[in-house]
């Protein structure tokens, strides 16, 4: 790490920030604790309607974190606690009476790793639909979602072939299919394209392209030209502190911290 | 003095020496797997060369004709010429022969066997009935050996015979005290019995046991005692596992020497490895799966059951069946829960008395060797080929199915 | 701000997932359940045993004979004969399974240490019945040639042929401990010129000692426990000798002659035959907590 001095109390700098009205979700106050450790500090930010936001920031600033605190999947692991409001369709998704189940079902996840499970194609993609117990329509959902995930004419033949046979770039596109199968409004990608060769990066880019009209989406990357080419907005995260927010190509081209700019022109861990 | 690197300096007498010792010892470490191969062999090549005897038997006044294979082909042809040769009419015989109970006794009380050879000539059927008295047994190589000489000394009413022992009635016979005709169908039904008992109680256990630590279990005490306690119970030997079912239901529950004291103590006995195999098959599957599932908004026991649990299915069937493997061979345990009985029947119902496979080679061996030795031999392939099976599936399932990652 | 409806935990759901821990939980218990299981019925007829029977003479008395008209209930005459079984198999399977552990980890190429451990899992899957059969049947009238004096039953074959019985499990555990040796350790020796077989005696076995000791009283509790092999070809007359000639019985093999020959429930004869089947639980169980605790000392050292 370069900046070992930790960025608290830094007064977030925010560009054309987002109004309430226009939100998907929104983090307000937001701190997360490891045990003793605290990996977010004082996080408030809101995320747009049927817009790509990038999260960008060196290893370790708390991206993944911060993606994992809006579909509550920092509950699965032991010894986390949180302080603060995300506020999702009027709900605080941390208060008591919520299901962190349900919430899951609403914001779905698109891992750095493709994660398959090894069934069918066919069974990976309908996997949401099976939880609830629905039986009927879902030859439909299964065509639809790998459509969307430009993945059906590649797959249509072998949709009962066992998922782990496809290649890399399919797995994930197969991942995205499966997590859009149950039309969650809100889909979060953690590094959706790390693991991945350009040419199955580029179809994964124009894919969320594509999927911004029907959902919205908050992406981790490490590529600034990938945050650059597809995000609308962009944060820019720092030792756990969200430095700086804005629209991508303000916050590229006129970003107003010296840390901010220093990570984007490539200066920086 | 000095020492430089010269060529020659491996050409001391010590550096031949410790060069001779470190090649020998390359050899030597090769051998006890040879040994134990060779024991492997002789020991299966043995078991089989028991399995055939030659022997000379006397026969009763009512039976022991034998028929060429010309003139039947099938045991129940035999059966009408054997009847036939005692004297009763043809519409007699076909009587009695549509008369399953009839037929039942009459198999009960005969054997009909096709022998490799006998004194009137090669591969003829024989009809021998369990009063046969059995002169004497011969080796195979002995018998072989001494064939015309022993044919020479048959008296009357005696048979001389080369008798594979190993043979489908083999399986199809019910015990009996004479070694003649004594066969497995009982052991191999209760073997059956108390397998598919043992396996219906164990792996709901066992599995259960397993997802409970693997995906369920606290960090705690009570955790860590648990886990504890079942490698200890894994190496519990199996005899004492035969006392707690003595004790406990033969006795406590007064279930008696039946079919479901045996499995129940064989089930506690391989539940530990059923546990152990399934914790291992829960273990490989990775936390990115169980992620994705959660993500998707499944709850634990969803994420257990739709993904966790079927990904990892081969790993659990492998190692219920290597379980199950135990459970058959295992005799000492069954023997302390009364599987020793003399049983005549086929088991027909949970608190049945009961015989299985292993046992009923021990009871052989136990008996009377020089009368018994060739069916315990036979009995003992019969054992090692249903092990082989099993291995066989288990392997294949392992390769077939295991799911990379 | 309240929680819409959409978000609001189903107490139904919590319940039901609440049910299926407590499930799961009492299936775990049942092994726990097991172990008390065995403690309470092999300690509570012990009692009983002991009640009626003089601990000294239990332990000092040169025979085991429940069933005569002058019972005596020495447990050294079975001692001894599962000493001399074990110690014959011991003898057996000691070098014979180091040196396989020496070959699978230091000398044999991978496809051929999966043979090694294929022929070793063949040895393990075989019913001791199976052994028992052969050690009476082939092994003894071999010996009964060489040796004049040999029993038909005896601890000799039947020992012979349990060495090759508990012969995986000392190959297995001790070649685990020994592939754990790191290797700088054996780099080093070569370094200073050491041919392989130094390296091996010198520098890996040592090393690995624990782990290697550990195996040996693994496999020496499998021994003491092992029946069939006992009961069919080691004999089943409690004799307080050491010669292996003789016809012993061992711990194992009196349970099998005394089980299978029927005692009423709550009887001397009985409770003698629980009394055994103690020492032969603490005896094997000491040893296997044993060998887990120096295994698990050699972890932590490697770690
Ligand atoms: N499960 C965990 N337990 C404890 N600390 C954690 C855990 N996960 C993350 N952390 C810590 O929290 C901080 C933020 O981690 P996070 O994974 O969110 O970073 P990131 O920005 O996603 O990094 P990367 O770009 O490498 O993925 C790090 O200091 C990390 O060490
Ligand atoms: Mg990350």
């Amino acid at each position: 790490m370069m900046l070992q001095e930790v960025a608290i109390g830094h007064e977030t700098v925010r560009w054309e920030p987002v109004p309430a009205e226009e939100a998907v979700i929104q983090v307000q106050n937001l701190n997360l604790y490891y045990g003793k450790h605290q990996a977010l500090y004082n996080v408030s930010v809101n995320f747009p309607r049927n817009k790509i936001t990038a999260i960008i920031g060196p290893s370790g600033c708390g991206k993944s974190t911060l993606l994992r605190s809006l579909n509550r999947m920092n509950d699965l692991i032991p010894g986390v606690r949180i302080e603060g409001k995300v506020i999702y369709e009027g709900v605080d998704i941390y208060d008591p009476r919520v299901d962190p189940v349900e919430v899951r079902r609403h914001i779905g996840m698109v891992f750095q790793k493709p994660n398959p499970f090894p069934k069918s194609i066919y069974e990976n993609v309908v996997f949401s639909l099976r939880l609830q117990g629905q039986k009927e329509g879902l030859d439909e959902v299964v065509e639809q979602a790998l459509r969307r995930a430009a993945l059906w004419e590649e797959v249509k033949d072998k949709l009962h072939e066992i998922a782990l046979r496809l290649s890399g770039g399919q797995q994930q596109r197969l991942c995205i299919a499966r997590a859009i199968a149950a039309e969650p409004p809100l889909l979060l990608l953690d590094e959706p394209t790390s693991a991945l060769d350009p040419i199955a990066t580029e179809r994964i880019e124009s894919l969320l392209l594509e999927l911004k009209q029907h959902y919205s989406l908050i992406i981790v990357t490490h590529n600034m030209q990938q945050a650059a080419r597809i995000a609308d907005r962009t944060i820019f995260m720092h030792l756990g502190v969200l430095i700086e927010e804005g629209p991508t190509n303000v916050l590229f081209t006129n970003p107003k911290d010296k840390r901010t700019e220093a990570y984007i022109t490539g200066r920086f861990g | 003095m000095q020492k430089g690197l010269s060529l020659d300096s491996s050409q001391s007498p010590q550096n031949l020496r410790r060069d001779r010792i470190n090649r020998l010892f390359a050899r030597a470490v090769v051998i006890p797997t040879v040994i134990a191969l060779a024991l492997i062999g002789v020991l299966l090549l043995d078991t089989l060369y028991d399995t055939v005897s030659v022997q000379v038997v006397e026969v009763t006044e009512t039976s022991g004709k034998s028929f060429a294979l010309s003139q039947a082909l099938t045991a129940d042809q035999v059966i009408r010429l054997e009847l036939l040769a005692q004297g009763k009419s043809p519409e007699e015989v076909a009587a009695l022969m549509s008369d399953p109970d009839e037929m039942r006794v009459f198999r009960l009380r005969n054997r009909v066997e096709l022998m490799w050879a006998t004194q009137e000539g090669p591969l003829r059927w024989v009809v021998s009935s369990i009063d046969d008295e059995r002169i004497a047994n011969y080796s195979l190589f002995e018998g072989l050996r001494r064939w015309n000489e022993l044919k020479e000394g048959l008296q009357e009413n005696q048979q001389l015979r080369l008798n594979p022992w190993l043979d489908y009635s083999f399986l199809t016979r019910d015990p009996s005290r004479n070694p003649i005709s004594a066969g497995l169908r009982v052991a191999l039904f209760g073997t059956l019995w108390v397998l598919g008992l043992t396996l219906a109680m164990s792996i709901p256990i066992g599995v259960g046991t397993a997802i409970y630590l693997e995906e369920y279990a606290p960090k705690n005490r009570l955790t860590r005692f648990i886990e504890v306690n079942l490698r200890n119970l894994a190496g519990v030997p199996s005899i004492v596992f035969g006392l707690l079912g003595l004790a406990v239901f033969v006795r406590g529950m007064e279930f008696g020497p039946t079919i479901i004291s045996a499995a129940l103590t064989m089930a506690l006995l391989i539940m530990p490895t059923i546990t152990i195999a399934a914790r291992e098959a829960l273990r490989s599957v990775p936390d990115s799966i169980r992620f994705a599932a959660y993500a998707l908004g499944a709850t634990k026991w969803q994420t257990v059951t739709m993904v966790v649990l079927p990904s990892s299915i081969p790993g659990i069937a492998t190692g219920v069946i290597l379980a199950a493997t135990r459970a058959i061979g295992e005799a000492a345990p069954l023997l302390i829960v009364g599987a020793a009985a003399y049983v005549a029947f086929v088991p027909r119902g949970i608190f049945s008395e009961y015989t299985v496979l292993p046992v009923q080679i021990y009871l052989w061996i136990s008996a009377n060797l020089s009368e018994f030795a060739n069916t315990a031999a036979a009995g003992i392939i019969v054992l090692l080929v249903t092990l082989a099976g099993l291995y066989a599936l288990a392997f294949w399932i392992r390769r077939r199915y295991r799911v990379e990652w | 701000m309240n929680a819409a409806a959409w978000a609001q935990k189903k107490p139904s759901k919590s319940l039901k997932e609440r049910a299926v821990v407590l499930v799961l939980f009492l299936l775990a218990l049942v092994s726990v359940l097991t172990t008390a299981g065995i403690i309470f019925t092999l300690f509570g007829e012990t009692l009983q045993f002991f009640r009626q029977v003089p601990l000294l003479e239990f332990l000092f008395a040169p025979e085991w004979t429940p069933l005569f008209a002058e019972p005596r209930y020495g447990i050294g005459a079975l001692l001894a004969g599962t000493f001399l079984f074990t110690a014959i198999g011991l003898v057996v399977a000691i070098p014979l399974g180091l040196l396989t552990a020496a070959y699978l980890s230091e000398y044999a190429p991978f496809e051929q240490s999966v043979r090694v451990k294929g022929i070793m899992e063949l040895l393990e899957g075989i019913p001791t019945v199976v052994f028992g059969y052969f050690a009476l049947l082939f092994v003894t009238p071999i010996f009964q040639n060489l040796i004049p004096g040999l029993n038909l039953f005896n601890p000799l074959s039947a020992g012979l042929v349990l060495g090759f019985a508990i012969l995986p499990y000392i190959s297995n555990v001790a070649s685990d401990a020994m592939m754990a040796v790191p290797r700088s350790l054996r780099e080093a020796a070569y370094a200073l010129g050491a041919t392989k077989f130094e390296v091996v005696t010198r520098v890996v076995f040592p090393a690995a000692i624990s782990g290697i000791v550990a195996a040996i009283i693994l496999a020496t509790s499998r021994a003491i426990g092992e029946t069939m092999i006992a009961a069919i070809a080691a004999g089943q007359r409690p004799m307080l000798t050491l010669d292996p000639r003789e016809t012993i019985a061992t711990m194992t093999s009196y349970i099998v002659q005394a089980a299978t020959g029927d005692q009423p429930a709550g009887s001397l004869a009985s409770r003698a035959l629980f009394s055994v089947g103690t020492t032969l639980f603490v005896l094997t169980l000491t040893f296997n907590i044993l060998a887990q605790r120096i295994v698990e000392r050699y972890r932590e050292r490697y770690e």
